[in-house]
């Protein structure tokens, strides 16, 4: 262990956070795993035990959940989503609320998809009762020479991303170690995906794929700037959303020339600070096995199953071993399904993926922001029944 | 010297360069096709045969969105050029209406476009409301247009509840009408929970749901 690395140790703990795993040496990190998985058949494990013992593919004492409760925590609190969106301490308190009065073992402020798009300047529209998005009738990207003129931004002045840096920092202190809290960015494919529109984007990447690269480029040197923000912020894990990692997204040709070296860039800037890197993906048919070469990440979240695995069995077999697994409750279940449906399938995936350890139940995106909260509820109430 | 191509080595042409959404090569072959005397009917077939087969390699994952996205380019290019063909009748190709839209406050209109360009390209006549469409717009559309389909699209949790509106009131004022419905966030429990009559999985899909549809199935 470095010096440095010590020393971050010893700041951590003396502020009363959770330090990132990466920090503890390996030996005392899976012997502290092992040790909590034997003790968990005596008694119950904290959240901090159960999420190491689960991130080390050692068996907890049930497996660990993960309701990602965000823009469904302003109803607790009774913000406006503008509100929970630009303002952190509105946004930390609607988390904080989610993670009290739901549970889970972490916390997660994914506020919306649009935040470094908005600093980069693209016009943002911010609904009473819905999630932030671009204006796309007014794209900052207007045609295939705008990725050229795509400048780097003030990374200090981006007011959308240190406000998220604030909730961070909030959420770090007010969660303690209660639970894990990760930071959130988008990758550089989604942020300019935001600023010229899927419609376009897709087309440019076949079409003019080194136009695409120079603002891929701009856009990574700030995101890594972020991330590393996020992580000095005491957050122990930063989640990269590659959206475009997946059949709805580019070929797996494409985005491993695209976005994989960028994508891989940013994982390493987190891991370095010794944060726990996860992927996470929301489309069908994920490369898991690109985002694993680009990213070596520790967890990935998913909404379906990956291209390359046709059920869950195969799933845990292929990919148990390498990553811990992180999902994946359909959307549309927690929107209009019973807590009883809603438990029940809890019940088949734990019974397919949680052996051996390596798996977090959670919805395979964000909890719906307007979805019913008892089905959130179900889901962790699903986690310490069945796990 | 010149050598004319034959019509069976121009339809194979064009399906291939719609394959590879060229479109450099399919402005010459349709100078070719012109040459050697092929009908409207003739073209549109190879345009369609090459589109179908990125369809269904879209279906089995052996092509990708964008490369979907760019032949459909490709073919809507191309029957937009077909009426200086002869045998050309617009009419008897676009025989049942679609009306389609993004439902209010939802900006996301990917899915809606490639559905509308497979609706095209196969023959319907397409109303396009575009994105962010409010009910009254929608029930409108369906009752002006005679819509014998309504295709509503959703791609937020949040704006897809906005659908159980419309379809109740396409039902009342057009019952008629076939409802269809597709999204991220939707599936079929759900598009029947809101009184849709079908559901597209995907963008790719939804022709077959169509005609299931159609054929009362």
């Amino acid at each position: 262990m470095s010096e440095g690395s010590a020393g971050l140790l010893l700041k951590a703990f003396l502020k009363g956070r959770v330090p990132p795993p990466g920090l503890i040496p390996e030996g005392l990190l899976y012997g502290f795993a092992g040790i909590s998985s034997a003790r968990s058949h005596l008694s119950g494990l904290t959240n901090i035990e159960r999420l190491i013992t689960t991130f080390c593919h050692r068996e907890p004492d049930h497996v660990p959940c993960f309701p990602m409760i965000s823009g469904a925590g302003r109803r607790l609190t009774g913000v406006s989503y503008p509100e929970f969106s630009q303002k952190p301490e509105a946004a930390a308190e609607a988390l904080l609320a989610g993670f009290d009065l739901i549970g889970g073992e972490a916390v997660v402020p994914m506020l919306d998809l649009s935040i470094e798009a908005a600093d980069w300047g693209q016009t943002m529209v911010y609904p009473e009762h819905s999630t932030p998005h671009p204006d796309y009738a007014d794209p900052l990207i207007k045609d295939v020479d705008g990725y050229e003129r795509l400048k780097r931004i003030d990374f200090k002045k981006a007011n959308r991303m240190q406000a998220m840096l604030e909730t961070c920092r909030i959420l770090v202190r007010e969660v303690g170690w209660k639970g894990l809290v990760s930071g959130f960015a988008f990758g550089p494919l989604g942020v300019l995906n935001m600023m010229r529109g899927a419609n376009h984007l897709f087309r440019d990447c076949v079409n003019y794929p080194a136009k695409v690269l120079k603002a891929i480029e701009a856009i990574t040197e700030v995101a890594i700037e972020y991330v590393e923000a996020q992580c000095d912020t005491g957050v122990q894990a930063v989640a990269l959303d590659t959206l475009f990692a997946s059949w709805n997204g580019l070929s797996k040709e494409l985005w491993e020339k695209i976005e994989g070296p960028f994508a891989r860039e940013l994982a390493n800037a987190v891991r370095r600070r010794g944060c726990v890197v996860v992927v996470h993906n929301c489309g069908d048919g994920v490369y898991f096995d690109s985002q694993i070469r680009f990213m070596e990440p520790e967890v990935i979240t998913f909404a379906a199953l990956p291209d390359d695995c046709r059920d869950r069995k195969e799933l845990k077999q292929k990919y148990g071993d390498q990553v811990v697994l992180m999902g994946y409750v359909d959307t549309p279940l927690l929107s209009y399904g019973t807590p009883y449906d809603v438990m029940e399938e809890c019940r088949r995936q734990i019974e397919d993926l949680a052996d051996g350890g390596g798996f977090i139940l959670a919805p395979g995106c964000e909890f719906p922001p307007n979805g019913p909260l008892e089905n959130a509820l179900a889901v962790v109430k699903a986690a310490e029944m069945y796990g | 010297m010149t050598v004319e191509k034959g019509n069976e080595t121009v339809v194979h042409d064009l399906a291939e360069a719609v394959r590879a959404h060229d479109e450099r090569a399919l402005h010459a072959l349709f100078d070719d096709a012109s040459t050697s005397g092929m009908t409207a009917p003739e073209v549109r077939r190879a345009l369609i045969g090459g589109l179908e087969e990125v369809r269904q390699n879209l279906m089995s994952n052996d092509a990708s969105i964008p490369d979907f996205l760019l032949s459909l380019d490709r073919v809507t290019e191309g029957l937009g050029r077909l009426s200086r063909f002869p045998g050309y009748d617009r009419s008897s190709v676009e025989d049942t209406t679609v009306v389609i839209g993004v439902v209010e406050g939802d900006p996301h209109d990917l899915g809606k476009n490639v559905i509308a360009g497979i609706y095209g390209a196969y023959g319907y006549r397409v109303v396009d409301l575009g994105r962010e469409v409010s009910r009254e717009t929608f029930v409108k559309a369906v009752v002006q247009e005679g819509a014998e389909v309504l295709a509503l699209s959703a791609m937020m949790s949040t704006t897809m509840v906005v659908m159980r509106d419309v379809i109740g009131e396409v039902r009342i004022k057009s019952p008629g009408t076939l409802v269809i419905v597709g999204g991220a966030p939707l599936n079929d429990v759900l598009a029947q929970a809101y009184g849709a009559d079908g559901y597209a999985e995907s963008a790719i899909t939804v022709l077959e749901e169509t005609e299931r549809l159609m054929a009362g199935s």
